[in-house]
């Protein structure tokens, strides 16, 4: 009954044509503009990208905030998954939904929040001068500290979410067989836990980087044009600058990033699947 | 070990969810300016939210623009899954590659390149544009869960279907689509949320008159320091967690997530 290849092709053709015409072409006119100099191609935009400090700054401080914010998710996300996990199935549903409602409010909303809570006239500001810890309130916002804490809330549930489901299909008697064994508690996690639950790490870690390189809400709010990430920047020089140019030097890089971490993660997760089937 | 995962598990939520209890308080301040703890409580704040013409206009655009471009990704998107899942034609990889692509371009590229080779090339008015890129952003999601219905629903009653006597389509509507309908619902749900609370694809495409509720909100939050972002933030968050306990109750909705 589904051998009519034709219709198949018919019941694609809007979807693939609309992504294509509307989507595919415009961006790659854009990013295009990042090799193009009048007459010809050129790397040329790279290098003066990279020539400037500012620049240089900017790309590292995205990829640093980008790796810390993964990493603390992942620790973090271990423990909160395993505590969801054990807490049985009645809480657990109750649990992941309110791990999963952050994500349906608006990150506007979200970011905003931190802005009250860390602002000079905030609740830690405010804290810390009725304790008599400060004289003059602290400056908080604009920080690379403030767009880390955004970032963590807003991410952390894509961690803990893949997380929690790869740890529900972890055999329940495989970490109490382990320790019956002698295995340490460290060697239990790295041994046992990790090796199978990595597809959920791979997933989450993959959501979390790619979400904190390209995320433009929580640096513009909390970091404002003193801590400027890839896409504030991005922004800047197109709204103060015209600069084209840069703006596709930009998203080339962006693009690169964020496929290049989707393919390598997801290789190194089948690559040690394979070696461990193998042994 | 049990207890410190607890512990663990309290702060994390305590952390996450925390903030939203301080931004409606903030918001029901009777104060002039942004504090927390807030210099006593009234609803004025709250009242102001709904006599800004900017927010008005903005939560009008947003709402439209959310449901627009949700039903045209599903309209597309509908078809394209049942046929990658059902009829496996030449080439499905490529297409599947095409559709999701939009999953790894970050949103203000897409704006940007909207803007600069749709919009202004072609005169395509902006509203349009929005449209598109929203649309753009959400076939993905929209495809991606479909999919996942259709893999859970077995191909022969279809077939039995067919066998007795109804057409290819009397089959797709009247057996195939109520029953990925609980799909098609999380789809929507999905899909509206994404796009009402989309900053980087709507950041180039919007100006003055033509602005999306949350970049209406980030404008004014840089020129006014009163609680009425506070109050209309809460009233969003409060919004969306009407929208989640309904959709949990109705689809279980974190299963899609």
């Amino acid at each position: 009954m589904f051998q009519n290849r034709r219709l198949g092709l018919l019941l694609l053709a809007p979807a693939t044509i609309f992504v294509a015409l509307g989507f595919i072409v415009p961006v790659l006119i854009l990013l295009s503009g990042a090799f193009r100099a009048e007459g010809g191609w050129t790397l040329g935009h790279y290098l003066e990208f990279f020539a400037q400090p500012l620049n240089r700054e900017v790309f590292l401080r995205t990829f640093r905030l980008g790796l810390i914010v993964t990493a603390v998710s992942a620790v973090v996300g271990y423990g909160v998954a395993m505590a969801v996990v054990e807490a049985g199935p009645k809480s657990k549903g109750r649990l992941v939904a309110l791990l999963v409602l952050p994500l349906m409010i608006s990150p506007v909303a979200r970011t905003y929040a931190w802005l009250v809570i860390l602002g000079r006239t905030g609740f830690v500001n405010v804290f810390l001068t009725d304790i008599g810890l400060i004289d003059s309130p602290l400056r908080l916002l604009f920080t690379e500290t403030a767009v880390f804490i955004g970032l963590i809330q807003l991410f952390f549930p894509l961690m803990v979410l893949p997380l929690i489901s790869s740890l529900e299909n972890l055999p329940r008697d495989v970490i109490p067989a382990a320790r019956v064994l002698g295995a340490s508690w460290p060697a239990v996690f790295f041994k046992v836990v990790l090796p199978l639950t990595k597809e959920g790490l791979v997933v989450g870690g993959t959501l979390v980087f790619v979400g904190s390189l390209t995320a433009y809400v929580t640096p513009a709010i909390l970091g404002g044009s003193k801590v400027l990430m890839l896409e504030t920047l991005l922004y800047q020089r197109v709204s103060v600058a015209n600069d084209f140019a840069s703006a596709a030097v930009i998203a080339v890089i962006l693009i690169v990033m964020s496929v290049a971490t989707n393919v390598l993660l997801k290789r190194l997760a089948s690559v040690r699947r394979s070696k461990a089937e193998a042994k | 070990m049990r207890s410190a995962g607890h512990l663990l598990l309290a702060l994390v939520l305590v952390f996450l969810i925390g903030p939203f209890v301080i931004i409606c308080i903030a918001g029901l301040s009777g104060g002039e300016t942004l504090a927390f703890p807030p210099e006593g409580l009234s609803l004025r704040w709250v009242a102001k939210v709904f006599t800004v013409d900017s927010f008005r206009a903005a939560f009008w655009l947003s709402i439209t623009l959310a449901l627009g471009s949700t039903a045209v990704a599903l309209a597309l998107g509908i078809p394209a899954a049942y046929a990658l899942e059902r009829y496996n034609p030449p080439g499905a990889e490529v297409v599947r590659n095409i559709v999701t692509a939009p999953i790894v371009v970050p949103g203000i590229i897409v704006g940007l390149a909207l803007l600069r080779h749709l919009v202004i090339p072609l005169g395509i008015p902006v509203p349009v544009a929005l449209v598109i890129g929203h649309t753009a952003l959400l076939i993905p999601y929209a495809v991606r869960v479909v999919s996942g219905s259709l893999v859970n629903l077995r191909p022969d009653i279809e077939e039995a279907a067919v066998m007795l006597g109804a057409s290819r389509l009397q089959a797709f509507f009247k057996v195939v689509l109520p029953n990925i309908r609980a799909g098609i619902m999380a789809a929507f749900i999905i899909g509206f949320i994404t796009s009402f609370n989309q900053v980087p694809v709507s950041l180039f495409l919007t100006g003055p008159g033509v602005t999306t509720l949350p970049i209406d909100m980030m404008f004014y939050m840089e020129f006014n320091y009163d609680p009425s972002v506070a109050a209309l933030s809460g009233l969003l968050a409060l919004m969306s967690l009407g929208v989640v306990m309904v959709a949990e109750k109705l689809l279980g909705l974190s299963r899609y997530v």
